[in-house]
């Protein structure tokens, strides 16, 4: 056994396809490490999944990973109209990138799960996929969407059951830790959100364990799946979207009036990761994909 | 003092090196009927040998202080060893003053606390810290950096290294108070170097890393700290056999405990917190603590 030689060990990263994000990441999603999305549906959490597989094929020297990725999707059906839309613009403005006839669709593996012992079978046929994936364009992304699904509904409530259940988070992330240190992979994971009723004492102070309080929608949420998920991931990013009313100037022919819009104010906080400080961005999702906004 | 400087037959020697004894202090406590029985040899032979054994004792050990038991400390003399070891500053004083002093050296401390609460940045602070030379109060060590959970970011840890050289730099131009920029001959680099960073996968390659980690120590006897990040990530999933899972973490415990006793290093151990149900409440736990039973512990909260 000897100790790895820490100024050989540089964290490889895959950009998310906007400056501003990587700037907010220190360069995008890390390798060899598992980065949690957490955020309520509708927020565009799928959004940055598929575009991160597809922004992971570029070469590194543009940030990218120059790799395939592997996509297990709980939820039904996959956006593959989305996904192709979202092809469409990344081959548009990366055109020198690939050849002609080339389709970067072609380098995404969609996987469905539907169980957690699913996904744990699944991931011991992953290690020779990646394995033999290396003659063509390796697989270095693997994105679970969404790991919540897979354990919301199969568990009762009874201390036993909740056991159960903890034990298997430690030992899918044990085995996805695993599989991403010895391929050198990116994992992403996304996560829901459950609501906080009442005050920050009692269940509700142990759920969200004395960590910072999240709001989206106007209302204040933590991640699913409790402590226990939470120590399973390295870093977890939390997207949040609120409707807010901004007082725009409108220059009408009787002079200047102002109408109030309701525009929707979607923010990535940071928070919490071994090599990030606690930031924030604002960004919006438009057909090209998700960009940060430079206010 | 050893067996072979005694004034005895080699035959005798012998017998009692193959039975085990190899040093006085292990015939100062055992009996000349049990000793005989042990060695297959006469009593009286027996009794000769201890006498002789205790004699080479005396005339040597003349200036300590009596003890009844052989290897036995006086409080007086542990209190004056322990005020004399180092600390390792955690780079806050608040902290430093809770831990009375800093991370102490021959003690396993175990720091707990939720995700994001910064356990991996103390545990990098710690191996940073650690390698404060001598002259500005430090114990200019190395450091082992044991991660289960891949939460160490190489780059974060140079940030540290760089800012902890800054600080130097400062203490020291307030030091000399002539204002001059006084250079650290010291590079976030070599203090990268100085890391012995081991990851590891499972818990079948920690418990062999822990047992490794004797022979490590003998060859690198300049390592003052040892982080593990954390201590019971691996052991969190269902193991087949309970009894095994509590055997083997207290085994570990014992073995850290014994490393920072014997080469007089600190040990951190980092770890994670669940809730426990107590009868009609909901509290927050350190993770396995009923099996890890450790010295000084600490939770982190904000």
């Amino acid at each position: 056994m000897t100790p790895q030689s820490l100024l050989q060990l540089t964290s490889q990263k895959c950009t998310t396809g906007c400056p501003i994000l990587d700037r907010l990441l220190y360069g995008g999603i890390p390798c060899d490490s598992i980065t949690e999305i957490v955020a309520e549906s509708g927020s565009g959490k799928t959004q940055i999944c598929l575009q991160l597989s597809l922004h992971a094929q570029l070469p590194v020297s543009h940030g990218g990973l120059a790799a395939s990725s592997l996509y297990l999707h709980t939820e039904f059906p996959f956006p593959f109209r989305r996904l192709h839309q979202l092809c469409l613009s990344f081959r548009s403005s990366n055109a020198h990138h690939f050849p002609v006839n080339d389709n970067p669709c072609d380098r995404i593996f969609v996987q469905s799960v539907h169980t957690a012992d699913h996904l744990l079978e699944i991931m011991s046929k992953t290690d020779p996929f990646i394995e033999n994936s290396k003659n063509q364009v390796p697989v270095r992304l693997i994105v679970i969407d969404s790991i919540a699904a897979l354990f919301r509904s199969d568990f009762d409530n009874t201390p036993v059951e909740l056991k159960r259940r903890s034990s298997l988070f430690f030992k899918i992330s044990s085995k996805l830790k695993a599989l991403a240190k010895r391929f050198n992979l990116a994992v992403l994971v996304t996560n829901q959100v459950v609501d906080l009723v009442g005050p920050n004492e009692g269940i509700n102070g142990l759920r969200i364990g004395n960590l910072v309080c999240l709001h989206t929608s106007g209302r204040r949420v933590c991640p699913a799946l409790g402590l226990a998920w939470a120590n399973c991931v390295n870093s977890r990013l939390f997207l949040s979207r609120n409707e807010e009313v901004i007082r725009e100037e409108n220059e009408k022919s009787n002079g200047q009036s102002c109408d109030f819009v309701k525009k929707k104010m979607r923010k990535l906080y940071v928070v919490f990761a071994p090599h990030l400080p606690e930031s924030s961005c604002e960004f919006e999702i438009t057909r090209e994909g998700l960009f940060g906004v430079e206010r | 003092m050893e067996i072979w400087r005694l004034p005895i037959s080699a035959s005798q020697r012998g017998k009692l090196i193959s039975a085990g004894y190899t040093s006085l202090s292990s015939l100062s406590s055992i009996s000349s009927s049990d000793l005989a029985r042990e060695l297959k040899v006469s009593e009286s032979e027996a009794m000769n040998i201890l006498k002789v054994a205790s004699h080479s004792r005396g005339s040597e050990t003349s200036n300590a202080s009596c003890s009844i038991v052989e290897g036995a400390q006086s409080a007086w003399d542990m209190l004056h060893d322990e005020e004399s070891l180092m600390h390792i500053t955690t780079s806050s004083a608040d902290l430093d003053n809770i831990l009375g002093g800093g991370i102490h050296c021959k003690e396993v401390t175990e720091i707990g606390g939720v995700p994001g609460i910064g356990k991996t940045q103390l545990g990098i602070q710690v191996a940073v810290n650690v390698q404060i030379p001598n002259d500005f109060g430090g114990l200019g060590g190395k450091a082992i950096y044991i991660d289960t959970e891949g939460s160490f970011m190489v780059e974060r840890a140079f940030q540290i290294a760089e800012a902890c050289i800054e600080d130097m730099s400062e203490y020291n131009r307030f030091l000399r108070k002539d204002f001059q920029e006084c250079k650290i001959k010291m590079l976030p680099q070599d203090i990268l170097e100085n890391i012995f960073y081991f990851r590891i996968c499972s818990y079948t390659e920690q418990i062999a890393l822990i047992n490794y980690l004797d022979k490590f120590l003998s060859e690198h006897k300049d390592v003052k700290v040892i982080v593990v990040d954390s201590v019971t990530f691996h052991f969190r999933q269902d193991f087949d056999d309970m009894a095994l899972r509590t055997r083997v973490l207290s085994g570990m415990a014992l073995k850290l405990m014994n490393l920072a006793k014997r080469f007089s290093l600190a040990v951190v151990l980092l770890n994670q917190v669940t809730t426990k149900h107590t009868e009609a409440s909901f509290q927050l736990a350190l993770a396995l603590v009923t099996v890890l039973d450790l010295c000084s512990v600490t939770m982190l909260s904000r």
